[in-house]
């Protein structure tokens, strides 16, 4: 026999189901703007049946009778691979934006091509020389060549100044991300918490779902400093290293269970970990793209100092010590006095010494190599470009992936707001027909000519 | 299954391109304002370095122009004091023949000779102008007057420049083409009667000394090794005109170069500026768009629609 009221407990259970969809909408809606939050969805299944003994079906079996339905559990709708596809992206991305901006801030230091670049300052510096060789007696042109070339000596000194501050601050930046209060060890201690939370949580057979968001979206920040590996452990906590690039066996760990483990960078740096922290080193480490730079600088100056004083036939520039780019300059005779400047071997007015220097204009390993080097800049400066260009198209690609599946629709919500809204209206009308049935049994059943 | 679209998705989808319109507008407004293509050397790697090298080709073609204005106007001066001296050369011949005629008492004599000492001073001072400070017939001793006043015609310049093995006063005038462009006074006026080197020097004082002494055969012998200096004059005025004349071809032919470079630099550097504009055009046409097209779908949702 089936008690009377066993209807009411069903519609009861369909009514606190409903309402528990109701309220993972809700959270839904007001999550919609939350980075990293993927969205949630109750899964309902009937729940266990009424099971009434043989005989109590005309055919005489038994039967399962339902009983209405229960929550079984709050899930987050989430696909793990597009999370290892995404912080691929992301570390290729990072080191892109990384390199992209190193080199960009050398790129801007040359001022090429312009009025202020070492290119036109060069161009003066020859013509000043052919101003002495047309007038070797005339102090006035010695003067202009002596301040044209100190004017030229100042354009490398601030290139090459630039280019090393470039350098400064990659290298600062990298040490300030990757150092014991960087942002790489900030994350580390969040998600030592964040693990030993989680651990509890999953320990006593609850999911939490929120605070796996906020872990995942820790570890796809840090995705961006570096390749990172993510091993799950069979008690709910992850451990997160960065692999080496160029050795995938090798890894750093940032945290293991509830550890943050994260100790710096190797000793001298000695490791890719792509990424942020990557581009940085690539760009910025002793023997990188910015210290090539400055040696291609320093290159030009030497011949230029070189091939001038050659031709010059005693010494016109002084280099040294010290890098050559920086520290190129007028010999101190000729800076304190042009008149010094020498401009033939015969009398006054033989000028084959300016004409020599003058020849060198346009020379392969003075002009010309600055050229090059400016050309070398510009195309490095333009891959890396279109490389972070391209990292960034195919993060975003992905990132639309994961928002397909986890992302918050307000649309979906709205549409399951009013179906929920809908079975709750339902169950309840169920249960006054209950109710209602109820009524005629116990008021009106048994008063006949009453 | 079609993907399912998320607000999240539609925002950032919205916020990419409207970025990546402003992006291309902001470059397009940059070459219109610049006016160049090229702003940056990753604009165009290979085509800045092309720009970097045609500017100091311009530079260079500029310079050597200014080089040959300067030879030229050593040249011009040159041709004055050579034209002055062949004037006052011209009338030491002049009175030569009155002197040489055997009506001439030793009283006209004497006045012709102390003319014709006045003429020596003159022709002296003519070759001792300079140029730029320089003395335009002392070689490359440029600082040394080439003949004192008075008594004393030894030449004190250099023979920098006589012939083509010793270098002289010497200008650039292409990428590695030189050319001499002074006379050395020696080889004109000479060194004076003790070097005895029969040049316009040596003769004039050979006329005064034979006014002085009334000698008429000597006096119509130097009459005849005038008119040779004369001769002689007009060969080195001939050869300075030459000078001139190849620094003006010199000059014509840079000025092709020139032309030719500032077209090259602006095919590679200056932007199209009707191309420019078109494409500045399309571009703020399109961000609207993408502003419009972008307001519309973030505004609209299921809730306008539901009661």
């Amino acid at each position: 026999m089936i008690s009377s009221f066993y209807g009411l407990q069903t519609s009861l259970r369909g009514l606190l189901a409903q309402q528990r969809m109701l309220d993972t909408t809700g959270h839904n809606i007001a999550n919609a703007s939350t980075k990293g939050y993927s969205r949630q969805e109750a899964t309902l299944v009937a729940s266990p049946a009424l099971i009434v003994p043989a005989g109590s079906l005309a055919s005489g079996a038994g039967a399962h009778i339902g009983s209405g339905v229960d929550v079984e559990t709050f899930r987050r709708v989430r696909n793990q691979f597009v999370d290892l596809q995404y912080r691929s992206q992301n570390t290729n991305l990072g080191e892109w934006a990384a390199r992209a901006n190193a080199l960009d801030a050398a790129e801007l230091s040359l001022a090429e091509p312009g009025e202020n670049g070492i290119n036109e300052q060069l161009a003066r510096f020859w013509d000043a020389w052919a101003d002495v060789a047309n007038a070797p007696v005339d102090p006035a042109a010695k003067q202009a060549l002596a301040e044209q070339a100190g004017a030229l000596a100042d354009a490398f000194a601030t290139v090459r100044a630039q280019i090393a501050m470039a350098r400064d601050q990659g290298m600062a930046e990298y040490a300030t991300l990757s150092g014991p209060t960087g942002e790489v060890a900030l994350a580390a201690q969040d998600l030592a918490g964040l693990n030993d939370q989680i651990k509890r949580y999953i320990t006593a057979g609850d999911i939490p779902n929120d605070l796996l968001d906020r872990r995942d979206l820790l570890i796809d920040q840090l995705s961006r400093f570096g390749q990172v590996s993510v091993t799950e452990q069979a008690d709910g906590t992850v451990d997160v290293a960065f692999v080496d690039t160029a050795a995938a066996a090798t890894t750093y760990p940032i945290v293991t269970g509830t550890t943050a483990t994260w100790a710096g960078p190797p000793a001298g740096d000695a490791w890719s970990p792509g990424g942020r922290l990557g581009g940085l080193l690539e760009a910025s480490r002793s023997g990188g793209t910015l210290d090539g730079y400055l040696a291609d600088v320093d290159a030009v100056a030497t011949s230029l100092a070189t091939l001038v004083n050659g031709a010059y036939g005693a010494t016109f520039f002084e280099t040294g010590p010290g890098p050559a780019g920086a520290t190129l300059r007028v010999e101190a005779g000729i800076a304190a006095d042009p008149r010094a400047i020498d401009p033939g071997s015969g009398n006054a007015g033989s000028n084959d010494r300016a004409l020599a220097v003058g020849a060198l204009r346009d020379h392969a390993s003075i002009d010309r190599a600055y050229q090059a080097f400016v050309a070398k800049v510009g195309a490095q400066v333009r891959d890396a470009r279109r490389q972070e260009a391209n990292a960034q198209v195919l993060t975003d690609a992905v990132e639309n992936r994961r928002q397909s599946v986890s992302g918050v629709s307000l649309d979906e919500e709205m549409a399951n707001m009013v179906r929920f809204q809908r079975s709750y209206q339902a169950s309840a009308r169920a249960m006054s027909t209950m109710d209602e049935m109820l009524d005629v049994l116990i008021n009106r059943t048994g008063r006949v000519g009453l | 299954m079609s993907m399912r679209i998320t607000n999240a998705m539609v925002t950032r989808n919205v916020l990419a391109s409207l970025n990546e319109v402003s992006d291309k507008l902001t470059r397009a407004q940059q070459k219109a304002a610049s006016g160049k293509e090229i702003s940056r050397p990753s604009d165009d790697p290979f085509n800045a370095a092309r720009a970097m090298a045609l500017r100091q080709g311009m530079s260079a073609t500029q310079q050597y122009k200014r080089n040959i204005e300067d030879a030229t106007g050593w040249t011009e001066a040159t041709e004055q004091a050579l034209a002055q001296i062949t004037e006052v050369a011209q009338r030491a011949r002049d009175l030569l023949v009155q002197g040489g005629t055997d009506a001439a008492d030793p009283t006209s004599r004497e006045a012709i000779a102390a003319e014709l000492e006045q003429i020596i001073e003159s022709v002296k001072e003519t070759a001792s102008a300079t140029y730029r400070g320089a003395y335009l017939f002392s070689g490359t001793d440029v600082n040394d007057r080439p003949y004192l006043p008075g008594a004393d015609d030894s030449y004190r310049g250099d023979q920098a420049g006589a012939n083509p093995a010793i270098p002289g006063v010497i200008r650039e005038i292409g990428p590695g083409v030189t050319m001499t462009i002074n006379t050395v006074g020696s080889d004109v006026l000479g060194r004076g009667q003790g070097a005895a080197d029969g040049k316009l020097l040596h003769v004039l004082r050979d006329a005064v000394d034979d006014l002085r002494s009334g000698d008429g055969a000597a006096i119509r012998t130097d009459l005849g090794r005038l008119d040779g200096e004369l001769e002689a004059l007009l060969e080195v005025r001939a050869a300075n005109g030459a000078r001139a004349n190849r620094l003006d071809a010199a000059l014509t032919r840079l000025d092709e170069v020139e032309e030719s470079h500032l077209r090259q630099l602006t095919n590679t550097e200056s932007a199209d500026i009707a191309k420019v504009l078109i494409e500045l055009n399309s571009q703020t046409a399109a961000y609207q768009s993408a502003l419009r097209a972008g307001a519309s779908i973030v505004q609209s949702s299921l809730m306008d629609f539901l009661r």
